[in-house]
């Protein structure tokens, strides 16, 4: 365990910068999960702090000694790869066992922390294996054993289960959690899935073009998105964006908070709005739906607005409106975001 | 792959294969036939491909009335030699090449290769000065050092191309496990790669066995004299030409290449066709 503070870092390739000026804080036995769409640096951070990477700029300490120094191995963390590069020619044995051995421990010491995080794995029955007779999830659990092996610090998780399939991944999930439950180690956890950062962090820390968006709990993005990015990011279906200038009735909705604040984006989750009867002239949002994707009880409704601007409503009654009619939606005022005209979060909040 | 749908293209391609492997094999079932033929049956003006008179005379004249044993040895020594050398340093350039981001690699690449190119012969004119000012013409060091200049580069290219398909990933797992360098290569890339050192293996073996003009341009000395010379030297004088011990001869030497080859052509041809299907 170890609590990891990440100072001022920067990286660039050449000219071209992938990220400056990063700080970032991570506490003894947080998960963590660095989110973000492809290319938004999240991997090259954790690459810069498994010490992959070269830092162009600024600090990574662990309990306040740096760290940048030193050689991948001597950083006391730990790697999971997503394609587990596991080594094809040797079984999971000594797959799991290979830096204990390069460390020069003692073979009895070797066999023994590897069955014991085995045990944590329910893979004692693989260690005689190679990775080519293992399945994926199989595979994946021997690459976590790897690492818990080597009794890191910190673990790095880099993208480790988008290799599987969906019902192996949500079963990864909940395994993943209570691991960390189980050893109480740091984890640094990089995905571009939502769903995975939202169900297994304990704080989500958002990426966009190198920048840190947004840090807090699944709960705080999720209710007070810290900018439109974040907003349209976290949630699906996304968030519906209306800018007020052209939705003014939207604006006497809300009431005078959102000229008062210089609100000049309004958002509303799918599952805020709720769909009434028949459009008339006083309604202040009104839509067509085209499309209706049903989930058994929960529908998703794609359509228009009047101003022709896309809409997602979710339902969760079961009935699904009528459609190519415009209806006319609803919702409570105190449900809605507000960003202003850079796209950032009104200040307290959206709602009154 | 060329459609052939039609009989008729079925059976050109038939007769060409057949005339190319006419080709390839005539010499080599001539050279057995001959190496069982009595003197008087070798010259006759009708030959015939099967012996009427088989005699082992001409292997027993290559063992005992020659130094063809000696010629084996030092033939396996330079070309043991060449081969091991060869995959030790192609192992090592192609890792660096495959693995290592440096500045000019593309540009060394190219010219490594671009350095097989230049004609076999026409190197020779410019190594022989050079082994003669080094003190290295008539030594097997030289020879060795001279087949190294022709099987490395192709050699190298051989491995890069199994080491480039290697993911990253696993070497930086093994960098995180604490791995340096050295150990990567040994443990891992390797062990991985080992068809590919067999194809390299024998590559250059088979390169240094099957040459004459190096050895003999090289090797003056008739004890250090390999097999290709030796046969020569031996059996085809200016004055009289032994067909028969010759022809011989030239089974025996070539035997030890074709054991070896037929046990591991397997990993030859995955060698040489890695990367190009993927």
């Amino acid at each position: 365990m170890a609590h990891v503070s990440i100072e001022n870092l920067g990286k660039s390739y050449g000219a071209t910068p992938v990220f400056a000026n990063l700080d970032l804080d991570i506490e003894h036995g947080e998960f963590i999960a660095l989110l973000g769409p492809s290319g938004c640096g999240k991997s090259t951070l954790l690459r810069c702090i498994a010490g992959l990477e070269q830092i162009t700029a600024g600090d990574i300490r662990y309990d306040d000694s740096s760290i940048v120094e030193l050689p991948p191995s001597d950083r006391g963390a730990a790697m999971v790869f997503q394609s587990y590069a596991l080594y094809p020619h040797k079984t999971v044995r000594d797959n799991m066992g290979f830096a204990l051995k390069i460390a020069k421990q003692p073979p009895e010491q070797i066999a023994e922390r590897v069955e014991a995080a085995a045990r944590i794995l329910n893979i004692t029955q693989l260690l005689p294996k190679r990775p080519r007779e293992l399945s994926g999830g199989q595979r994946q659990r021997v690459a976590i054993g790897r690492a818990i092996v080597r009794d890191p610090k910190v673990f790095l998780f880099d993208e480790p289960l988008s290799n599987l399939d969906a019902e192996l991944r949500a079963k990864m999930r909940v395994e993943l959690s209570r691991l960390h439950r189980k050893i109480d180690a740091t984890m640094i956890y990089v995905t571009h899935d939502q769903i995975e950062a939202m169900t297994m962090a304990d704080r989500i820390v958002i990426l966009h073009e190198g920048k840190i968006r947004q840090s807090g709990t699944p709960q705080e993005v999720f209710d007070r998105p810290a900018d439109i990015f974040v907003a349209r990011f976290i949630g699906a279906p996304a968030m519906n964006l209306f800018p007020l200038s052209r939705y003014s009735e939207l604006g006497g909705v809300v009431g005078g908070q959102a000229q008062s604040l210089g609100a000049e984006t309004l958002g509303i989750r799918p599952d805020e709005l709720v769909v009434g009867g028949k459009a008339t002239p006083s309604s202040p949002l009104v839509a067509r739906f085209e499309v209706i994707e049903s989930l058994g009880r929960q529908k998703l409704l794609h359509g228009e607005t009047s101003l022709g601007d896309e809409i997602t409503v979710s339902t969760h009654d079961g009935v699904a409106p009528e459609t190519g009619v415009d209806l006319e939606l609803s919702f409570e005022p105190g449900k809605v975001h507000l960003f202003d005209k850079n796209g950032n979060r009104c200040p307290d909040g959206a709602s009154a | 792959m060329i459609p052939l749908s039609h009989a008729h293209e079925r059976w050109i391609l038939r007769i060409l294969i057949a005339v190319f492997v006419f080709f390839l094999l005539a010499p080599v079932v001539w050279m057995i036939s001959t190496s069982f033929k009595p003197p008087e049956e070798i010259f006759r003006t009708s030959p015939s491909l099967i012996p009427d008179a088989p005699t082992w005379r001409n292997y027993l004249r290559a063992f005992t009335e020659t130094d063809i044993l000696k010629y084996l040895g030092n033939g396996l020594i330079v070309s043991s030699l060449n081969a091991g050398l060869t995959t030790v340093l192609a192992a090592l350039a192609a890792y660096g090449f495959a693995k290592f981001r440096f500045r000019g690699r593309k540009g060394l690449m190219l010219l490594m290769i671009s350095a097989q190119m230049f004609p076999y012969a026409v190197l020779l004119i410019s190594i022989y000065p050079m082994f003669q000012w080094s003190g290295l013409f008539d030594t097997r060091t030289g020879l060795v050092l001279a087949y190294l200049v022709f099987a490395l580069p192709a050699s190298i290219y051989i491995l890069f191309s199994y080491m480039v398909n290697l993911p990253d990933e696993l070497i930086e797992a093994a960098r995180m496990d604490g791995a340096g360098e050295g150990l990567i290569l040994r443990e891992l890339i390797l062990p991985l790669v080992i068809p590919g050192l067999i194809t390299v293996f024998l590559y250059s073996f088979m390169w240094s066995w099957n040459d004459l003009l190096y050895s003999l341009t090289l090797i003056t000395s008739e004890d250090k004299r390999t097999i290709g010379p030796g046969l020569l030297l031996t059996f085809l004088g200016e004055m009289e030409q032994d067909w028969g011990a010759a022809m011989a001869g030239s089974v025996i030497v070539s035997l030890p290449v074709v054991l070896v080859f037929s046990l591991l052509q397997r990993f030859f041809i995955q060698g040489l066709t890695a990367g190009a299907v993927k």
